[in-house]
């Protein structure tokens, strides 16, 4: 007798791509079936497909026997034309050229700053890319280069704007706009790099009174509100260290604001700035050190996830 | 991951803050964070604990018991007598790589080194708590000995009076088996151990272990419970240990700044008041290992 093995038959006729059923609904699993890895979760050491006409990227590897592809992060599978990549959900900081951050000053260098911006590595910040005292177009002069501490300290934390990579893989920055540089009157807070989305602009100011700087690499800076133009601003106090005095209200509505990013962070969720003022409103109902318990940071996230589906749904 | 710098401007913001009441996240001056606290997830251990702090440090505790001599070694007769009927207490502080950047490589013995003699101090000497008469087997040749090992997993401020809450929550979980004594006569003594757990008793005195807190000096001011960014604007810090009873059995201070006299009694004063509060209502919370991530 001899055995036979047959294939399974698909479930679904792959025909017509777009069959309705009677309520108007089209089958997405269906569609699927073309791209069956694309926007897939994976965890380490999942097969992603057992195509071998994919390149391998980021995050991947290829298994010899059975040559197949096998994600080695846990993240979101992503394909461009032959490539597939897996961008994983919690990793450092990778730059994208024309990204803010905001980064510490870790060591003062010759005519160099290296910054820590939650990266593979230290980023550096070169003496003839920040603004100098006296006009914005003065040339750095050798006094500059001795005084280099008088801008920037070690511990100092400025934003600024991911400039390039050098060949090394080091990455280079610049605060040669006047609303970069030094950060002052408010406090941090450190969140997944993942959890910044890329948008417009990095400034916000808030509805309740703060300024909120979202570096893209995590970093996140609270502050008061500072109402000044970019006209007004003194070119020689930008590397002042002193800060204007924050009068209680403020620093509360700041405290405030750190609690709700944090519990943001915590579960999980983008920050936005919609997202940060939802979820300030959600958080009124707290006083703010009560906004550090677990049970506090749930009922804020939830109210957010529900005002932001109602948002959704009306669109 | 843990700043080890932090810059002029923000050690000015917290401490005008701390100045008017209000910390950077909203707390006062002698506010705590939300503890969570659980016990008996080791099943190899005799006892163990892991506590949280707010959603920063973390700290496990695992208590183990095991049979040894008794070291009367180069002790003066007097000293010989007492420790000759009496268990002792090892303990070892480590704190894990994990926890932060600045304990990675050799970073960490310095801490370790200064928790562990801390530890050590407070639960072998004579305000400790633990009934070490208890733990002797034969009076001179066998004793329990109570290893202690705390693993510091996560790092957001204030490890010391985590890492005390967590001991003596491990502590009050700690089932000590029992020991059966043979007399055989011509005073030989042999001794068994207890086959059947049921048996096996609860440590006695646990409840007697100390607690700490710890206040940091920041300008004229001093705070609980300090967050990293706080602690690196800490000048000293003081520890006072107090147990249940109000008694004080313990005090050390680290750092390199220096307390006034009036601000010490002040400080000592405030830590014995909180210490009160915290003694009697213990907050419990059953969740599971992984609930608190």
């Amino acid at each position: 007798m001899s055995i036979h093995f047959l294939f399974p038959k698909p479930a679904f006729s792959a025909g017509n791509n777009d069959q309705k059923d009677q309520d108007g609904d089209v089958d997405m699993f269906v569609r699927a079936q073309r791209d069956n890895f694309e926007s897939k979760v994976v965890t380490p050491g999942q097969v992603i497909t057992a195509d071998t006409q994919y390149m391998r990227g980021h995050g991947t590897y290829l298994n010899e026997e059975e040559s197949s592809h096998i994600s080695s992060v846990a993240g979101v599978v992503e394909r461009v034309n032959k490539l597939i990549t897996v961008r994983p959900l919690h990793t450092r900081y990778t730059g994208n050229i024309g990204d803010l951050v905001i980064g510490r000053i870790t060591e003062v260098t010759n005519k160099r700053w290296k910054v820590d911006i939650n990266s593979r590595q230290d980023a550096v910040l070169l003496l003839s890319a920040i603004n100098l005292p006296g006009g914005v177009q003065r040339r750095k002069t050798e006094a500059d280069e001795l005084q280099m501490r008088k801008f920037f300290a070690e511990g100092d934390l400025l934003a600024a704007e991911f400039q390039g990579s050098f060949n090394d893989g080091s990455t280079s920055l610049h605060t040669r706009n006047l609303k970069y540089g030094k950060l002052r009157n408010g406090s941090l807070i450190v969140v997944p790099p993942a959890l910044v989305q890329r948008c417009k602009t990095h400034f916000h100011t808030l509805s309740c009174g703060v300024d909120v700087t979202l570096g893209l690499n995590g970093y996140i800076w609270v502050s008061k509100h500072s109402s000044k133009n970019l006209d007004e601003l003194d070119p020689e106090a930008i590397y002042s260290n002193d800060n204007e005095p924050v009068d209680r209200s403020t620093r509360e509505t700041i405290a405030r604001v750190c609690n709700c990013i944090n519990a943001l962070s915590r579960h999980f969720m983008c920050i936005t700035d919609t997202i940060i003022a939802y979820a300030y409103e959600a958080s009124l109902k707290y006083p703010v050190k009560d906004l550090l318990k677990l049970e506090a940071m749930e009922f804020v996230t939830t109210e957010v996830r529900h005002k932001l589906s109602v948002v959704r749904s009306i669109y | 991951m843990a700043p080890v710098l932090i810059s002029a401007l923000e050690a000015d913001y917290i401490l005008k803050g701390i100045d008017d009441n209000l910390r950077a996240d909203g707390r006062g001056r002698l506010d705590y964070r939300e503890v969570i606290l659980e016990t008996g997830l080791i099943t190899q251990a005799h006892g163990s604990a892991r506590c949280r702090l707010g959603e920063g440090t973390d700290v496990l505790v695992g208590v183990k018991v095991d049979i040894g001599t008794v070291d009367i070694d180069g002790t003066e007769e007097e000293v010989a007598t007492v420790k000759a009927k009496r268990g002792r207490v090892v303990c070892n502080v480590e704190c894990s790589p994990i926890a932060s950047q600045q304990f990675a490589g050799r970073g960490a013995d310095d801490i370790n080194n200064e928790l562990t003699q801390m530890m050590s101090r407070v639960l072998n000497g004579p305000q400790g708590g633990l009934n070490l008469e208890k733990l002797c087997i034969i009076p001179g040749k066998a004793c329990w000995i109570v290893y202690i090992d705390a693993l510091v997993l996560d790092y957001a401020g204030n490890i010391v009076d985590t890492m005390f809450m967590t001991t003596r929550a491990a502590l009050f979980n700690t089932q000590v088996p029992k020991a059966i004594i043979h007399d055989l006569g011509d005073g030989e003594v042999e001794f068994d151990l207890s086959e059947d757990v049921e048996e096996w008793e609860r440590i006695e005195g646990w409840e007697h272990v100390p607690i700490s807190v710890t206040l940091n000096k920041i300008g004229s001011r001093h705070i609980v419970d300090a967050t990293p960014l706080e602690e690196l604007t800490t000048e000293a810090k003081l520890h006072v240990m107090v147990n249940r009873n109000g008694k004080i059995c313990g005090i050390q201070k680290s750092g390199s700044g220096s307390i006034e006299h009036s601000l010490l009694n002040e400080m000592v004063q405030e830590e014995y008041d909180i210490n009160e509060k915290r003694m009697r209502n213990k907050p419990v919370e059953k969740l599971g290992f992984f609930a608190a991530t």
